[in-house]
């Protein structure tokens, strides 16, 4: 177990590696020059070749990228274009926003997709399940930003009980973290009742049955149980793809994340920004399908890692 | 299970409600007009908060390209000159001013006993100071090339400054003004070299308190400013919030007390309700079609005045604008200083066939329209395909992505081979001066892509005299007389189709006086005032 554990973590490095040299094509590929960008408007032509000579942009694109890589190696993600500020400094300050919205919006999606599905899967076409399954598609149908604008109107303007935005206190986390969740959570949902399903139609609940367990062990201990490798996997992705954060979300509570720092900064060829954010999405997605296998060691005692 | 069917019913209660949400909102609208008319907002203490649409880039003017970090930048930081709600030059931290009558030498004389907020006086010094790394060429900064002519800068007495330009600049006094021109504390630059743009020392009204670039700018009242009279609010805030809804939520709940800008398609919504005001005010945001002078057939002047009677420009702001803008009469918007009216091309269909037809171009002409890839651009675009189909133009609209369109637009080396036949774009002159309402985007091969931004590839003899005699002289009457001569010239020889001046809009809270938009579009905030 060490063993490939270790194993995986080392084989994290090249991975890395291999990504960073595609983020870096790919990055410097978009159409757009960035000293323009960067330099304005109503900037002159001295102006931008000025700009791209304090941003180094003036150099063979080889050049910039063993730079890139010397600095990288060093823990140095360069400067932000845009702000001039530490690309470490952009990121870190906008990488807790959105891992707690992350969390929080994870955790109850999970709880209630779970119950959810389970529900669905056992009153399967009784009006429970029909309720439910009417719910995950509504969750997963509403626009996230039309739903985060109407949560605004209500919680916000008309009730007055929540912020409409920011991050200032817990009451802040309430309106963004319900939006976000609401699509995941739809998906758990529909995901463990027809995984749940299956399981629920195997010999082994059939046997549990006759012995004469109870229905409710029978759902929750055995059916469950076996029903959540495609849920865990499922899950694992969407956390992933929150933790890159959400420019729409973001926007609507105007939350300080990681997502509208992407968009801000492809809008304005700001290079080491996007690279840093790559690559630590990079990281990210590693590292949970890494989580994700370990539970399923657990989920599954018959999965066995070498 | 019991505790199950709680969760279940949980959730569909925030369902419902979310689904109540919907449809309270819509019949809210006539209950809060009734309750909200003309009530009088209130609030308490003397704290605002304004509600802005990006993130400050920079609090270095002095390295600062956009104007809403300039808005910021000019509550802590003051120049010699500035300018009033209509863009009028006022004396700031200089007394008077006088120039030779070449344009080459510009006097100031300044206000005494003003402190920065670190307790450095201000005088002669921190002036040159400032303006010795504003003109230094490797200084790196974004705003250096406003001041690139300035050759040197003299420290006449304790308070008063003397500037020598390289060349004749007649518009140096606007550039004066512009908010690039903003004075650091000299100790400030010193101890913070290029870290200034995040520790802003200034003589203004506010301090600077805290600056965390994706949550926001906290300043407090400096309560040893050389104007007795303000400021009248203890701090503000500036937050962040990029979606339009947001923002109006913010000012609804008065979690702002200001916001801007405010999208024009919700100006009717709010305005007058919930002690909310809506200001709109003309901009000197211009917004034109640009025809390629050098490629047929828009090389015929016919063909350009043509398209010019062919677009309804009620129209075109009716529907792309919501109302919220004027009818552009010239190159540049009336609060432009030297601004001449002309005579409006009158929408009418006729006169454009016929002009064309004297052309030679025959129906079924195909045009390629450039330009941005925002909703409102794009609806922009839409409408003048629509209206050029009346007059047999087959325009296709080719939206672009800012960088991409920057791409296509820059990088072309020689203007025989720009692609570019008709391009929708804006601009806004920050220094408020005709000269770079004009120069930049008309004035002759000096100003061709990839130099500047004359996508018009307008090259006119006598136009370019008349450019460059209103930069000869300081002396406002003669300034004035090429500039209204060179708006005359342009507006018969139509190297664009003239459009629309836009309003700023601002949202606020009925208690709120003293902040205003300035026609730049930057923000005053200096006499805020709670009522």
């Amino acid at each position: 177990m060490l063993r490939f554990l270790g194993k995986r973590l080392l084989q994290i490095i090249p991975i890395l590696i291999l990504v960073s040299i595609f983020i870096f094509l790919f990055v410097h590929m978009i159409p757009g020059d960035p000293a323009r960008l960067v330099a304005g408007e109503d900037a002159t032509i001295e102006d931008v070749e000025l700009v791209r000579k304090e941003l180094g942009l003036d150099k063979p694109i080889t050049e910039q990228y063993i730079t890139y890589m010397k600095n990288l190696f060093q823990g140095d993600f360069g400067k932000s274009l845009k702000t001039n500020r530490d690309v470490s400094y952009e990121i870190g300050e906008r990488f807790m926003p959105t891992f707690w919205l992350t969390v929080w919006s994870m955790s109850w999606a999970v709880v209630a997709g779970l119950i959810i599905g389970v529900i669905s899967a056992t009153k399967r076409n009784k009006w429970q399940d029909y309720l439910g399954m009417f719910g995950a598609v509504s969750g997963l149908s509403l626009p996230s930003f039309w739903l985060g604008l109407m949560l605004i109107q209500l919680f916000a303007v008309t009730l007055g009980w929540l912020p409409s935005g920011g991050m200032d206190s817990w009451k802040s986390y309430i309106l963004p973290a319900f939006t976000l969740g609401t699509g995941v959570a739809a998906v758990v949902a529909r995901f463990t009742r027809s995984s749940l399903m299956d399981v629920l139609k195997e010999d082994y609940i059939r046997t549990g049955r006759s012995k004469g367990l109870n229905e409710r062990r029978i759902t929750w201990g055995h059916g469950l149980r076996n029903a959540m490798i495609p849920v865990v996997t499922m899950t694992g992705l969407q956390f992933g793809f929150l933790l890159g954060g959400s420019v729409v979300i973001e926007s609507v509570f105007s939350w300080p994340g990681l997502g509208k720092l992407l968009i801000d900064s492809v809008a304005y060829r700001d290079y080491p920004v996007i690279q840093a954010e790559m690559l630590i999405f990079a990281l990210e997605f590693i590292l949970i399908n890494l989580v994700v296998d370990l539970l399923y060691g657990i989920l599954n005692p018959q999965i066995r890692y070498e | 299970m019991k505790k199950t069917y709680g969760w279940l019913s949980a959730f569909v209660l925030v369902l419902l409600l979310v689904l109540v949400g919907c449809s309270d909102s819509g019949s809210k609208e006539g209950a809060t007009e009734k309750e909200g008319d003309g009530k009088k907002a209130t609030k308490e203490g003397k704290d605002l908060v304004i509600a802005v649409a990006d993130n400050f880039t920079t609090l270095d003017p002095h390295d600062t390209n956009d104007t809403l970090s300039n808005s910021a930048e000019k509550t802590m930081m003051e120049g010699l000159l500035g300018f009033d709600e209509k863009m009028t030059v006022v004396p700031l931290l200089a007394e008077e001013y006088k120039a030779n009558d070449e344009a080459t030498e510009f006097t100031f004389k300044l206000r005494e006993n003003v402190k920065f907020h670190d307790g450095t006086p201000f005088n002669a010094e921190a002036v040159k100071v400032n303006f010795d790394r504003l003109a230094d060429p490797n200084s790196g900064l974004k705003r250096h090339s406003l001041f690139a002519l300035i050759k040197s800068t003299e420290v006449l007495s304790d308070y008063e400054v003397k500037f020598t330009l390289s060349e004749p600049f007649g518009a140096m006094i606007n550039t004066f003004a512009h908010p690039a021109a903003l004075i650091h504390s000299p100790k400030a630059l010193e101890e913070f070299g290029d870290e200034v743009g995040k520790n802003p020392v200034g003589t203004g009204p506010f301090k600077f308190v805290e600056w965390k670039p994706s949550e926001g700018l906290k300043i407090v009242k400096n309560d040893d400013y050389w104007n007795e009279e303000f400021p009248k609010v203890d701090s503000i805030t500036f937050k962040p919030v990029s979606e339009n809804g947001s923002r109006i939520a913010m000012l609804q709940t008065g979690e702002a007390d200001f916001i801007y800008p405010v999208p024009t398609e919700q100006v009717e919504g709010v305005n007058g309700k919930n002690g909310i005001e809506v200001d709109s005010k003309p901009s000197i945001v211009v917004r034109y079609m640009a025809m390629n002078t050098m490629k047929k057939p828009y090389d015929d002047v016919k063909v350009r005045q043509a398209l010019n009677y062919a677009i309804n420009k009620d129209a075109f702001i009716k529907v792309v604008m919501n109302g919220q803008g004027e009818k552009l009469d010239s190159v540049i918007a009336p609060d432009v200083q030297f601004y001449s009216q002309q005579e409006l091309y009158e929408f009418n269909l006729e006169k454009a066939k016929e002009l064309l037809k004297e052309a030679g171009v025959k129906e079924g002409l195909k045009a390629k329209l450039w330009g941005g890839n925002s909703s409102s651009t794009v609806k922009a675009m839409e409408f003048l395909q629509q209206q050029l189909a009346a007059v047999g133009i087959e325009v296709e609209v080719v939206p672009m992505e800012s960088g991409t369109l920057s791409d296509k637009i820059w990088s072309v080396q020689n203007a025989d081979d720009a692609e570019l036949e008709l391009y929708y774009g804006g601009w806004s002159p920050s220094t408020g001066d005709a000269d770079w309402g004009i120069r930049p985007l008309l004035g002759g091969a000096d100003a061709f892509p990839p130099k500047s931004y004359n996508v018009s590839y307008y090259d006119n003899e006598e136009a370019n005299k008349l450019i460059s005699a209103g930069l000869q002289t300081a002396d406002e009457n003669k300034r004035a007389e090429a500039y209204a001569d060179v708006q005359k010239l342009l507006w018969e020889d139509a190297p664009w189709v003239f459009l629309s001046a836009d309003n700023t809009l601002a949202g606020k809270k009925n208690y709120l006086k003293g902040v205003y938009l300035l026609p730049d579009g930057s923000l005053s905030v200096s006499e805020a005032e709670i009522e």
